[in-house]
């Protein structure tokens, strides 16, 4: 079993106010429709107009989060960086099969194709911070960032000192409508109204980055606890039960105070949560997140970002202030479940 | 610390092969395997040469023993597949469950969805194109493969460009260090696509001829396609189930120049550290090393950078070195896995690779690659490069089985 790892600094761009000032004390941001983007911060501050000039959004939103986590923090050059990205850089990909077919495969532009590569973001946060040491992508849908993680772990009980590791995740209307055509979303939901309706299949989309600077001791700020990370591979219910149980014995059984959920309105997935809810008792509080920022591959970042908000602040953020919380004291351990359209289900453990 | 690390199974499919012993047969035989493609729609089908598998997608299908005949299945999983049975039947695997799986590619199953990009996207085309929606990113060939073979404990995808595979061989290597796992399959896959080829082109990076590493007038690299992977296999399961190891992954190091997000750094300092770093894991010496396999993609940048670093690490005791891309084509996420396997054979039987195509040496080095085959060469240490974007460096040491 890998060592667990303490939460040094953190930064997350979402649908959600999550980039500047106090997330904690914000109202919730309703969609309009079942897409939710980012609040895309000012770069400027992170990263030269002439690079600005140059870059894909993706490429923005990573690289930024990954420098605000960064910048200031006891590590500015981190022992490693680990990131995850189901899809990597839609829009580039997008660009660069387009110019293929618009110009003829003549006198094309390289930049998209480049930035299209999924570890692009790793490469220029490594560029900016000078960072020479161990670097690595894992993409692989619902365990990308489950996989980083992982990594992470290994690393530190490796005798890393401090780990960068995130995700970055976009969706751009050319996929979010591909993706439509095959069931994803669904109709004319919002982020306030997909939850009430699991009768009817598919969810909303979202897109997002987030960012941990982690240590394998403590250090000057420890946010919170990262205690470990469990993939399940399309099991069947009662295999993902027996996973948990294991998965919580290797860590001493703890009370988990608040259940985090990937709950996302599709009914081919609901089984699974229904499960997991059976699994806990009145005391465990269990709220779902993707009402802040929609169903992607890496969401269970967004996740571990408000896992870690939670500990600190002790009580849950204005936007979860829906969820019945008077009994929310002496939050000590927040456990996270998500799952990837059914296929890639994930456990990450955090304390106080 | 953790476990000692053996290589017990191998597979691959190249330009060169279909299986390990085809490749083994082509390498000895100095039979490159470029040409011009038969299966890429592009421009420069008859311009830029590549290294492409000589078989037609439905062919692949077949050879991966499908019972479904291959529908829904991209020519990046077939290739996948071809080498992943012959890798598990090498190590004597029948039941996959309880082995790991990590995987790499760049571009997943893009060489059949650019195909039917523009129909997917055009709301008044339907059809039965749109079982591809979902094939394009990195983890639809890892997850066909796994679910065809029946891998149910850990699986996980690498991309980190042309250095994906030799990242996942790190990686699961590591995993097996930790305890996590007894036996893990490693490696990469990937097709040609029209996309890469106007990628590198579009880079100035493709020679029109036969790539030349390590040569002054070399100009660029020919892309190719394989799939290769690897079983490791921890020292006490190797010693309980009697396994026949065929090398050791004695040392591994990954490390980032922060130079470009394109370019190696002219002296070579990122692969520089990562060949120093895996041979000082490996506990081997400089003079132990009897051959490395270079990355030697034959563009302008890479080779200059390499042989750099090559002639700090070694001073003026440079070991034999040759790039085998002149015979495979430069395989991105599949590179590291391809050329790992070629390490070992090279150990197995006692070969060192002729770099073909070199005529004249680069100014700018005091060294040239091996250009003959050298047969009853023993070699019982070798250093692997895989250099890809994004500064991402990563070297390996194979060394022969002692256990």
């Amino acid at each position: 079993m890998l060592n667990k790892c303490y939460i040094q600094a953190t930064s997350a761009i979402s649908p959600q106010h999550t980039f500047e000032g106090e997330f904690h004390t914000q109202p919730f941001v309703a969609s309009t429709r079942n897409l939710l983007n980012v609040i895309e911060p000012n770069y400027s501050g992170f990263i030269s107009p002439n690079n600005l000039r140059r870059m894909s959004r993706l490429l923005k939103i990573g690289q930024t989060a990954a420098l605000k986590c960064l910048v200031g923090s006891e590590f500015p050059v981190p022992g490693a960086i680990i990131t995850g990205t189901g899809k990597g850089s839609l829009h580039d990909t997008e660009k660069f099969l387009k110019n293929i077919r618009e110009y003829e495969e003549t006198a094309l532009n390289p930049t998209p194709f480049i930035q299209s590569t999924y570890n692009a973001v790793n490469g220029l946060i490594a560029l900016q911070q000078k960072c020479t040491s161990y670097n690595n992508t894992f993409v692989h849908r619902g365990f990308s960032f489950e996989s980083a993680l992982q990594d992470t772990l290994m690393q530190l009980q490796e005798g890393v000192e401090s780990v960068l590791v995130g995700s970055f995740e976009e969706m751009s209307e050319e996929h979010f409508y591909i993706k439509g055509r095959i069931g994803h979303w669904k109709e004319g939901a919002t982020n306030e109204t997909f939850l009430a309706d699991n009768q009817t299949t598919g969810s909303i989309a979202g897109e997002g980055s987030a960012y941990f600077l982690v240590t394998a001791k403590p250090a000057s700020r420890n946010l919170a606890v990262i205690e470990g990370v469990e993939m399940v591979y399309k099991p069947t219910t009662e295999q993902l039960g027996n996973r948990l149980q294991k998965f919580l014995a290797q860590h001493g059984n703890p009370t988990i105070d608040v259940l985090l959920t990937g709950e996302n309105g599709d009914a081919n997935f609901a089984h699974y949560y229904q499960y997991l809810h059976q699994q806990f008792s009145p005391s465990t509080t269990i709220i779902p997140f993707k009402q802040l920022c929609g169903e992607y591959d890496t969401a269970s970042s967004f996740a571990t970002w408000l896992a870690t908000e939670i500990l600190v602040h002790q009580s849950l953020p204005l936007s979860l202030q829906a969820y019945n919380t008077a009994s929310l004291q002496n939050v000590q351990h927040v456990l996270i479940y998500n799952n990837f359209m059914g296929e890639q289900h994930s456990f990450i453990l955090l304390s106080k | 610390m953790g476990e000692r690390v053996f290589i017990t199974g191998v597979g691959m499919i190249t330009a060169i092969g279909d299986n390990v012993a085809q490749n083994l047969r082509s390498l000895q035989a100095q039979q490159p395997g470029i040409g011009y493609t038969q299966y890429i729609d592009t421009i420069y089908q008859s311009i830029l040469p590549v290294a492409e598998v000589k078989h037609a997608t439905a062919t692949l299908a077949a050879m991966a023993a499908l019972p479904n005949g291959g529908e829904g299945f991209t020519r990046t999983t077939l290739l996948g597949l071809i080498a992943m049975r012959e890798a598990l039947a090498n190590a004597n695997i029948e039941d996959a469950s309880e082995v790991g799986f990590v995987n790499a590619s760049t571009v997943g199953g893009m060489c059949d969805t650019e195909n039917v990009y523009f129909d997917i996207v055009d709301p008044s085309k339907t059809g039965s194109f749109l079982q591809y929606v979902d094939t394009l990113d990195c983890a639809d060939c890892t997850q066909r493969i796994a679910d065809v073979v029946q891998f149910q404990s850990h699986i996980s995808t690498i991309s980190t460009a042309c250095s994906s595979s030799a990242n996942a061989l790190m990686y699961g290597a590591r995993m097996i260090k930790h305890g996590m796992l007894e036996k893990v399959v490693c490696g990469g896959t990937e097709a040609l696509t029209r996309f890469t080829i106007n990628g590198f082109n579009s880079l100035k990076n493709i020679d029109k001829q036969h790539c030349k590493p390590f040569d002054h007038q070399r100009n660029g690299l020919n892309l190719g396609e394989a799939a290769a992977y690897l079983v490791l296999e921890s020292e006490s399961s190797v010693k309980r189930n009697n396994s026949t190891v065929l090398a050791e992954l004695s040392g591994y190091c990954n490390t980032n120049e922060a130079f470009h997000p394109t370019s190696p750094s002219p002296d070579g300092d990122g692969a520089y550290e990562a060949m120093q770093k895996a041979l000082a894991m490996s506990g081997r010496q400089l003079n132990e090393v009897q051959y490395v396999n270079v990355h030697g993609t034959a563009t302008l940048n890479n080779d200059v950078s390499e042989g750099k670093a090559l002639e700090r690490l070694f001073g003026s005791k440079v070991p034999k070195f040759s790039s085998t891309k002149p015979f495979t084509g430069h395989t991105l996420a599949a590179a590291g896995a391809v050329e790992a396997i070629f390490s070992v054979l090279a150990i197995q039987h006692s070969l060192i690779y002729p770099n073909l195509n070199f005529s004249e040496r680069m100014e700018e080095l005091n060294i040239s690659p091996e250009t003959q085959l050298l047969e009853n060469y023993t070699v019982d240490n070798v250093i692997s490069n895989s250099f890809g974007f994004g500064g991402n460096n990563a070297s390996l040491v194979i060394s022969s089985a002692q256990l």
